[in-house]
């Protein structure tokens, strides 16, 4: 009886259920693409309303489901604006746009994606088409300005040279570079081998709670970049062509003074400072106006028209189980100082495909490979660079010596001196010293290049064995070849400056980074509960080694003929090498859940072992916690048209930072300690062997511990507001530590000395599109406080850069300061006469400063003892901006697009150096023919004398310490894109022209070429290469 | 799901799986090229360079100022004044000379600073050669006599000069970096004659003249007997003068018979030297910051008349002028011509030098700059290729007929101690008192750097120098830096608070 029941109900379903579909409802198919760009969006979720009824599309776009005729299809996704839509048909194909202001985009986090509105962390994240024909060589640039709580200087203008990058301030005392994550591999040497338009997006992980996944490597900050991938097309292949060309320039040069000025002065200084009996006897010059002009040494190194060009293609396509993103670049930029020694040359391709195996199972690869071949002149040096030699050289001297009379005598006709393409002589002055010679001698003989191969390769499995649970196992390696080759032939530059056996130098090297990543990832859902777990294992090694050669004397007199396979005598024959070694070893795991998007919780944890700790301290743990509150969504919320989102978010975590050297645990021995052994005048010497220093087992990381706090709001869903307070303290920061004398070695390395950053930061948007005018505006501002808080029992302060071959102390690290801060004499006007000398006086009735006369600076006795030494020294400047920040603009009409992009900085000061004041043969600016010549002419240039007795130049003091604001017009881009009915016609998709000028305009106070110093020397312009002025036109095609 | 796809994720766990199996040593790496203290001291030829590297710091004359222990300790007695261009030029040396030191001035911090160097290499060496079975047995027995040795000197002078000193004869864990206590000077001088006993069975008795500079079974027996004679211990001085016989008779030490040539810079390691502390000006040095790393004898630098010019010598920096005193006590002595330079006689040979501080017109004959062996290479100022002597044969000739007068022992053999001393130089016999054994060692090794001990061993220095306070000036001070690092762990020498 009860089996027939059974069956009887089981035929009435089968007979009822398809009648009564046909009778209600259709199947509905359809492709939902992106309005912007045509392309098909997978993963849109297709629901048909009042019902549970739901599918999502699949890789190309398409979808089907059942719905009755009448119903309501709503289209999903993140990050795109939802559309519902009356079934009508059995097609129905959708486009969806772009929700701009919305939060609902995807941001890449470690190990993972999240969708903004959940995130909890202080991330910042910069897309694809905010870089999309940007002109950078280096992608870490492209980011300047664009996004709160990052730092980004120029270390110059030299093409291809760096950033200093700093993320949330300066991190450490150590060194405080930030970790990029290329696709899931970490790479150390510089992201310059990324072509622009292979970036899909950019981003920045900037407190602990976002960045401890990254564990010791965090501390620093985090910047993660991933490449473009490629999209179903259906199996059609979609081509785009990028291109610029540019030429660029020199903003301004510096006014220095020609012949007759500088003579004039010279005399002037040599007089003053003469202590013959009849001063005018040192007069150099009896007719200075006979001079004229002279050279000007600015225009012989800058090139005014350097080139500057690149040309990007990508090939990209697939179907629903292949997808490929591959593309070829060429980049060539041409520098503006000695363009000849200066120039950049890179070739990329790369190869990002993904493959799914089964439903389950998807394998990819993200492989990159660039060629780089370089070469490069001092950038910011006071000895040796073209820039420096420009500035300082007499501008008495001719460039080229085409006088028989001259070049037929000495020092032309007996020594090798340099000659140019003509075979004329490069002049040589009889006024300049030390390292201040004619550039072009100097850069006709500085021959060489610097070259490198890259393969950066990302290989994934990825398997969804339950549904929820991802397995993921990825390889990824850093592989580079680079190296450098200079040669030096014979040649005389100047009496101090030869070479008498020419020298040629290659130096190789090889380096491998391989990382090896296995994840799992459950997400699920209960309710309204929404939680993801991950946990992930990681190891990674770096290594590599060096190898190099140095031959002197080889028979060949230029760099294309050097060969280090020429034989030479043993003694001229140099070669070394080196290698280095680490490793890492993590553990790490996630967990992130929310309530109705309302309440988040996101809590990190990564345990990192290194090889570059002590045994002592092998593994660290770095958790974070962090937590969000959208209000918004709360119940009791009103609604509103002012308010569409509102969400606190608050974060605490502990990262590190392990980039601490190799091996600074152990205890190295060196030789030199030596004894005699044997009798008689000439034992002979032993080489005796002794530890350098203790070992320190341990030896760990340097910890940052942050806290965060922020807020985002959307208000009248056109205008987006983010906001951040944050605290970062670093503890453990490397010093040498001092250990009592009857240890009898000394001390180790160890963690010591603590600073902390402070900071506010904050970024704005705002978009509208009012008829057919769409525009938009985004701005980020952020404040920080750098201090140093301890630096060891015994110390107060650290010194940190010199200048000048005095070595005189610049920068000083010093507890309640700043990082690197300027230290010096307070300089207080000019003495205008000599009872302004005398009545400068100490309690004693004695003259502060007995050497000084009417014309020279004086001093502040700071510390009141009656003299000027070096206890009367203050901070006098801070070369860290305490305020940056960036502003776009951007707006189209039809197909017109224009982008306006500055940046700048604030309460940050420059130590100009660009004179060698040690040297009284260098040349001035213009400013000095404002100097003191009588009293009430001037109180601020002093007089000028050779002898200086009273140290005007020789004191590192406040008059050479500039306010260092600017802001800079970076970009300025306008753009055309033909309407698509006239380039369908060429069988093109798209074609857009584009005209645009970069660093247009840079507003500032500071007298030298360019305010914006990073690098080695950061804040300190030794003769800094500045940016180019360049302006560009670009071409996009599309097929 | 399919049996495909179990496949896969089983692939995937393998995955997984092989990534963890290196864990451990895969963080276990070792840095390649580079000589750790882990890895080195393994075989004799490292040994040999850790053994090196000790008897480097003996040479050191410069190590936190300068501190040439023969210059300075006259200076410190009254056989010389400090002298130099001014009282400031080298102020420590001023202050040792009057005893006006405190805490940062004085020449401590490079006297502390030397030894515990020494003491450091000597007490590695020794930790690293324990644990190595694979040295040649006979080399490792020598090379740990030496470091013993070397140690027991290094804390000789440690607690000569400072009295309280740590006594540290092990590698310090990083946890004891800071707590070191200083301890009573009698353990010191337990620990120096435990060493030096358990040494110099393992010396050679003679070292061949291929490794002079190295120490032999003499020198270490010589300065156990030194040893034993500075604790002023009544009870030792039997030992101390049978230890003292045994090198004296047994080692072929002789005097030479020209007093002259003892510290003729061609004589080196001659038949009379004992224990003798090489100088080379082979390293051709010319580094004024690093003076250590060079092999040169500053001491001759220091002592020589300021701008010289002359024969034979070559000019110096004026330290040491040489006290009337000295001056009287030996000017009817046959040693005088050998131990002062009378400036009258300089100038009588048409020489030149200029006078500088605290100048009497008297210069220290025994180690001065000899134009002949001035350096042609590196820098000559700190190459001088000019031995230190610490203990030659008429110095323990004396110490034995001292501990013999002093332990009631053998008097005729104390006699014929001095006599032998005396007879060299023409003199006759004088009794041999404690007294005239004491006058003896003054006469005798003027200006060698003993007299200033010897008057603070024999408690005759306050009444010899001035400024001297007895309970303080026997010592010096403990360098500042010292106390403050360990947080007061170290403290001050009494008087210097």
């Amino acid at each position: 009886m009860k089996r027939s029941i059974t069956l009887i109900f089981f035929a009435c379903c089968l007979l009822i259920s398809p009648f009564a579909s046909r009778a209600q409802e259709v199947t509905v198919t359809g492709k939902v693409t992106e309005k912007a760009n045509g392309q098909p969006l997978p993963g849109v979720t297709v629901t048909v309303q009042g019902t549970s009824k739901a599918t999502s599309t699949d890789a190309a776009g398409r979808y089907a489901i059942t719905a009755a005729p009448g119903a309501k299809l709503e289209f999903r996704q993140l990050g795109m604006k939802p559309q519902i839509i009356t079934v009508s048909g059995t097609t129905l194909d959708v486009s969806l746009t772009g929700d701009e202001t919305s939060l609902n985009e995807i941001v890449v986090i470690g190990y993972g994606t999240q969708k903004k509105s959940v995130v909890t962390g202080a991330i910042s994240s910069v897309k694809a088409s905010d870089l999309e024909n940007m002109p950078v060589t280096r992608i870490e640039q492209s980011l300047q300005g664009r996004t709160a709580g990052l730092t980004i200087t120029g270390a110059s203008g030299q093409p291809g040279s760096g950033a200093t990058l700093r993320i949330r301030g300066t991190t450490t005392i150590g060194n405080s570079d930030a970790l990029f994550i290329v696709d899931g591999v970490q790479v150390d040497g510089g992201i310059d081998y990324l072509s622009q338009s292979d970036i899909e997006s950019i981003e920045v992980l900037k407190d602990a709670a976002s960045a401890s996944i990254y564990g010791a490597r965090g501390g620093n900050g985090v910047v993660l970049v991933t490449t473009k991938k490629g999209k179903d097309t259906d199996g059609k292949i979609r081509v785009n062509y990028n291109g610029f060309v540019g030429t660029q320039a020199p903003d301004h040069k510096l006014k220095l003074l020609n012949a007759a000025q500088y003579a004039t002065l010279y005399n002037e200084a040599a007089v003053a400072g003469s202590k013959a009996a009849n001063p005018a006897t040192a007069i150099r010059f009896p007719d200075p106006a006979a001079l004229g002009e002279g050279t000007d040494w600015q225009s012989e190194v800058f090139n005014n028209s350097a080139l500057w060009h690149n040309q990007e293609l990508s090939f990209q396509g697939g179907s629903a189980r292949s997808t490929y993103f591959s593309s070829l670049g060429y980049f060539d930029q041409e520098g503006i100082v000695a363009s000849k020694n200066s120039r950049y040359k890179r070739f990329t391709a790369r190869f990002n495909s993904q493959h799914k195996i089964t439903d389950a199972i998807t394998f990819g690869n993200n492989i990159g490979y660039t060629r780089i071949n370089s070469i490069g002149v001092a950038t910011n040096d006071e000895y040796g660079s073209p820039l420096v030699r420009a500035i300082n050289m007499d501008p008495i001297t001719p460039a080229v010596e085409r006088d028989p009379a001259k070049f037929n005598a000495p020092p032309y006709s007996n020594f090798p001196v340099v000659r140019n393409s003509e075979g004329f002589p490069y002049g040589i002055s009889p006024y300049a010293q030390s390292e201040i010679l004619n550039p072009l001698g100097a850069l006709a003989v500085a021959q060489g290049n610097n070259w490198s191969d890259k393969i950066v390769a990302n290989l994934f499995l990825e398997v969804e064995p339950l549904k929820g649970l991802k397995l993921r196992s990825s390889g990824g390696v850093d592989l580079a070849f680079w190296g450098d080759q200079s040669f030096r032939p014979v040649f005389y530059l100047s009496p101090t400056t030869e070479l008498k056996l020419n020298a040629y130098t290659r130096n190789m090297n090889r380096g491998l980074f391989w990382t090896q990543e296995n994840t799992a990832t459950y997400s699920g859902t209960i309710g309204d509960h929404h939680f993801q777990v991950l946990a992930g294992m990681s190891a990674q090694k770096n290594k590599g080694e060096n190898l190099g050669g140095l031959k002197e004397g080889i028979p060949v007199n230029n760099l294309k003929d050097a060969s280090l396979q020429f034989p030479v005598a043993r003694l001229d024959n140099n070669f070394y090498g080196g290698e280095y070694l680490s490793t890492l070893s993590s553990l790490f795991g996630r967990v992130t859940y929310d309530f109705k998007e309302r309440y988040l919780f996101t809590g990190v944890i990564r345990r990192d072992g290194s090889s570059r700790f002590g045994p002592n301290n092998k593994y660290g743990y770095f958790p974070s916690v962090s937590l969000g509150w959208v209000a918004s969504k709360e119940a009791f919320f009103p609604e509103n048209k002012v308010i569409s989102l509102l969400k606190f978010r608050g974060s605490y975590g502990v990262t590190g930072n392990d980039r601490i050297g190799d091996f600074r645990y152990l205890s190295t021995v060196s030789g030199g300690r030596n004894y005699s052994v044997g009798t008689g005048l000439l034992p002979v010497l032993v080489n005796g062997v002794s530890p350098n220093a203790l070992s320190n087992p341990d030896l760990k990381w340097e910890e940052t511990t942050s806290t965060n706090i922020g807020l985002d709001a959307v208000l009248f869903n056109t205008f987006t507001f983010t906001a951040d307070v944050f605290t970062k303290k670093t503890t453990d920061m490397l010093l040498d530590v001092r250990v009592p004398l009857y240890v009898g070695n000394n001390g180790p390395i160890g963690n010591i000395a603590t600073l902390t950053n402070k900071g506010i930061e904050f970024e704005m948007g705002y978009s509208k599109t009012v008829g057919e005018v769409s525009f938009k505006a985004n701005a980020n501002a952020t404040f920080i406080k750098n201090r140093i808080d301890f630096l060891g029992e015994d110390k107060e302060f650290l010194t940190g850069a010199r200048i000048t071959p005095q070595q005189l102390e610049l920068t000083r690290t010093a507890v309640g300061h700043a990082i690197g801060s300027f230290y010096g004499y307070r300089s207080e006007g000019l003495f205008q006469n000599t009872a302004d000398v005398a009545n400068y006086k100490n309690a004693a009735g004695n003259p502060i400063q007995p050497d000084a006369k009417p014309g020279d600076i004086r001093f502040a006795d700071l510390n009141g003892d009656g003299k000027i030494n070096d206890a009367d020294r203050e901070f006098i400047g801070d070369p860290t901006p305490d305020f940056s920040y960036g502003l776009t603009l951007s707006a189209a009409w039809k197909g017109f697009d224009f982008l306006i992009f500055g940046q700048g900085v604030a309460g940050n000061q420059i130590f100009n150096g660009l004179r060698r004041f040690d040297l009284p043969s260098s040349n001035y600016t213009t400013e000095a023919l404002g100097r003191w010549t009588g009293e009430g002419s001037t109180n601020s240039f002093p007089r000028l004398t050779t002898d200086d007795a009273n140290q005007n130049f020789g004191r590192v003091s406040k008059m050479f310490i500039e306010n260092g604001d600017y802001f800079r017009i970076k970009t300025v881009q306008l753009g055309y894109t033909i309407p698509k009915l006239m380039s369908k016609k060429a069988g093109l998709d798209k074609v857009r022209i584009y005209a645009m000028a970069n660093n247009l305009l840079t507003l500032t106070r500071y007298n030298g070429y360019d305010p914006e110093i990073g690098g080695g020397s950061f804040g300190i312009d030794r003769g800094y290469y500045p940016q180019a002025r360049t302006f560009f036109i670009g071409l996009n095609l599309g097929f | 799901m399919t049996f495909n796809k179990i496949k896969y994720a089983i692939a995937i766990v393998v995955i997984m799986q092989a990534g963890t199996s290196c864990k451990k040593d895969f963080l276990e790496v070792a840095p390649r090229g580079t000589a750790l203290e882990g890895n080195f001291y393994k075989t004799d030829g490292e040994v040999y360079q850790g053994l090196i590297a000790t008897y480097d710091v003996m040479q050191w004359g410069n190590s936190g100022g300068y501190t040439m222990k023969m210059p300075l300790l006259s200076a410190a007695s009254d056989d010389c004044y400090a002298g130099g261009s001014s009282p400031s030029d080298q102020p420590n040396w001023v202050a040792f000379d009057n005893f006006k030191m405190d805490s940062r001035v004085g020449p401590q911090v490079g006297l502390w600073s030397k030894n515990f160097t020494g003491v450091y290499r000597a007490n590695i060496l020794l930790a690293k050669m324990e644990l190595n079975t694979s040295l040649t047995p006979a080399f490792k027995t020598r090379v740990a006599a030496e470091a013993k040795f070397l140690r027991a000197y290094f804390y000789f002078d440690l607690v000569r000069f400072f009295g309280r000193v740590p006594l540290i004869t092990k590698m310090l864990e990083t946890s004891e970096l800071y707590t070191q206590k200083q301890v009573d000077p009698a353990l010191v001088y337990t620990q120096i004659e435990k060493d030096l006993r358990e040494a110099f069975s393992a010396l050679p008795a003679s070292v061949a003249a291929t490794e002079k500079g190295r120490i032999s079974q003499g020198a270490a027996k010589a300065l156990l007997g030194k040893v034993l004679l500075y604790s002023n211990e009544n009870a030792k001085m039997t030992e101390a003068a049978s230890l003292l016989k045994d090198v004296n008779s047994n080692y072929g030490y002789q005097l030479l018979p020209n007093f002259g040539d003892i510290f003729d810079p061609k004589n080196k390691f001659s038949a009379e030297s004992i224990l003798e502390i090489p100088h080379s000006n082979n390293a051709a040095w010319g580094d004024w910051g690093f003076i250590n790393g060079g092999e040169g004898n500053v001491a001759p630098q220091f002592i020589g008349a300021d701008s010289y010019s002359g024969p034979l010598y070559s000019n110096g920096w004026g330290f040491c002028p040489v006290t009337e005193s000295l001056v009287d006590f030996m000017k009817n002595d046959p040693r005088f011509a050998f131990t002062i330079i009378d400036g009258k006689d300089l100038k009588s040979q048409g020489a030149t030098y200029t006078a500088r501080y605290q100048n009497t017109d008297y210069f220290i004959k025994k180690y001065a700059p000899l134009a002949a062996v001035r350096a042609t290479s590196g820098t000559a100022e700190l190459n001088w290729p000019i031995n230190e002597i610490e203990i030659r044969l008429a110095d323990t000739y004396l110490m034995e007929a001292e501990a013999l007068v002093r332990a009631g022992g053998d008097q005729g053999r104390a006699q014929t101690l001095l006599d032998l001393v005396r007879a060299r130089v023409g003199l006759t016999s004088v009794p041999a008192t404690i007294d005239n054994i004491y006058n003896e060692r003054r006469l005798e090794l003027a200006t060698e750097g003993h007299r200033f001990f010897d008057l603070v061993r024999t408690k005759k220095a306050a009444a010899a120098l001035t400024g001297f306070a007895v309970g303080k000036s026997e010592h010096l001070p403990i360098p500042q830096d010292e106390i403050d690092l360990t947080k007061g762990g170290i403290t001050q020498n009494p008087g210097y608070n």
